[in-house]
């Protein structure tokens, strides 16, 4: 966590980004289709179907978030006064989305109270990482409240994931 | 005579238009000179005027057509032979004379792209597939011993791919039991976006490929997992579709890997092949998972 701008200050690449989004699409779509059959199957209702909305879902919602969101934070941090980058930006926020891919591992498990620990653990875990490279990289206490509303987004996000796809 | 000159300028292109070019402009050259239809013959009024001496060259200068594709070339022509016996008496002393002329103008303003246009369907159709089976053996099934390995890539073609992307999503949709139409829908896309994509990521790190060869080798390699797909249609075990579809995918994965790697810098292998891997997990994935 330390310095992460520090880190991409010379090479911010999209690879990682674009990849770590797909892939999570991908992590997505697949096991929440298979967490909401082991769901299925505890009740013993054999009603499940696959559901190829998920894809699209997923899809849509992890490029928009991925493309428009670092954009938007771009514009309101130039809007009221600090200098950042929109290339770096990009980059963090996606890599900011590492950890769901392993999270949605994880909320296989099929108990639910589990499941809203781990949610919870991985989007304050996320939070965390975004609204401290932000701090970082905008030298501002004045921007407390765009921090905290990127941090909440993102915790906003971790609650969608498990609502929508884990159901 | 003007039996077989009317012979000669109807039919169209015989199978010379099934060899490949090099084959043809050897036979041009080797063969007498029996063109009997020439460029300065006019051309049959139904016909585009299209040079079509290049093709009949196959033809015996004696006029006995003993040619193997005259039975299905002439009944995919009677109207032409029939318009055609008063244009060419007219001129049938003409060509003969000058037949060893054709062979060598033959030779030289030689254009056999242009055959396609005025070759029967049925000719496009078989050379199309030959060459589907052809790239098919040499992407999917590489055998160390084969005689030409950049073959595959120097003849691509896009038909195959398109034959596998969509044989592979009317399976899924046929095994699908409800949104079948959103289920061919995301198999399509997922790999038409994904094989242009993955050839983007492949230029874009760096690497040297053809766009169009690459995207020809994706979707070729997609091969056994239709296999895998159509076996998990028939037999719907759980068992076996996880056997059948790993089995495929490895395969899939195995034909893509030489392609891939050696388009890019070896350092950035691994850069260029997970998104590849990605892509044949997540059809992978959709094969086992509908049901």
């Amino acid at each position: 966590m330390d310095g992460f701008f520090r880190k991409i200050d010379a090479n911010p690449d999209m690879y990682g980004p674009l990849w770590i989004t797909t892939t999570l699409i991908f992590m997505l779509a697949a096991f929440g289709n298979f967490a909401t059959y082991l769901m299925q199957r505890k009740t013993n209702l054999d009603i499940w179907n696959f559901d190829v909305g998920y894809f699209n879902w997923a899809a849509s919602v992890m490029y928009g978030y991925a493309a428009v969101v670092p954009a938007v934070f771009f514009f309101l941090f130039q809007y009221f006064g600090s200098r950042p980058s929109l290339v770096r930006f990009w980059c963090m926020w996606g890599y900011s989305l590492f950890i769901f891919i392993p999270a949605s591992a994880l909320l296989l498990i099929p108990v639910e109270f589990l499941r809203w620990v781990i949610i919870i653990l991985v989007g304050g875990a996320s939070s965390w990482f975004i609204s401290l490279n932000l701090k970082e990289c905008t030298e501002g206490a004045d921007m407390m409240v765009l921090i905290a509303s990127a941090a909440v987004l993102q915790f906003a996000l971790a609650l969608f994931i498990k609502v929508f796809f884990f159901a | 005579m003007s039996h077989s000159n009317t012979h000669g300028d109807t039919i169209p292109l015989h199978p010379s238009s099934a060899q490949s070019d090099m084959d043809e402009i050897e036979s041009l050259i080797h063969e007498a000179p029996s063109s009997t239809v020439l460029p300065a013959r006019p051309p049959s009024p139904p016909r585009a005027s299209i040079p079509v001496s290049t093709s009949p060259p196959m033809l015996p200068p004696a006029g006995s057509y003993s040619k193997p594709p005259p039975p299905a070339q002439q009944q995919q022509l009677p109207p032409f032979s029939s318009s055609v016996p008063p244009a060419s008496s007219s001129s049938s002393s003409a060509p003969v004379p000058s037949a060893s002329v054709s062979v060598a103008i033959a030779a030289d303003g030689f254009g056999p792209p242009l055959n396609t246009l005025t070759e029967p369907v049925w000719d496009t159709v078989k050379r199309d597939l030959s060459r589907i089976v052809s790239n098919l053996k040499l992407v999917v099934f590489p055998n160390p011993f084969r005689e030409d390995p950049g073959k595959a890539l120097r003849d691509w073609d896009l038909w195959g791919p398109f034959f596998f992307i969509v044989f592979l999503g009317l399976t899924l949709s046929w095994s699908a039991s409800v949104k079948k139409s959103e289920v061919f829908a995301v198999a399509f896309a997922v790999l038409a976006a994904g094989a242009i994509i993955l050839t983007l990521n492949v230029l874009l790190l760096g690497g040297h490929i053809n766009f169009f060869q690459s995207l020809s080798l994706l979707g070729y390699c997609l091969f056994p997992l239709d296999v895998g797909a159509l076996i998990c249609m028939l037999k719907d075990n759980a068992i076996l579709k996880i056997v059948a579809v790993m089995v495929t995918l490895a395969w899939s994965s195995w034909a893509a890997y030489p392609f891939m790697s050696a388009a890019v810098n070896p350092r950035r292998k691994a850069l260029a092949l997970y998104p590849v891997f990605l892509m044949y997990v997540s059809v992978g994935f959709l094969i086992i998972a509908i049901d």
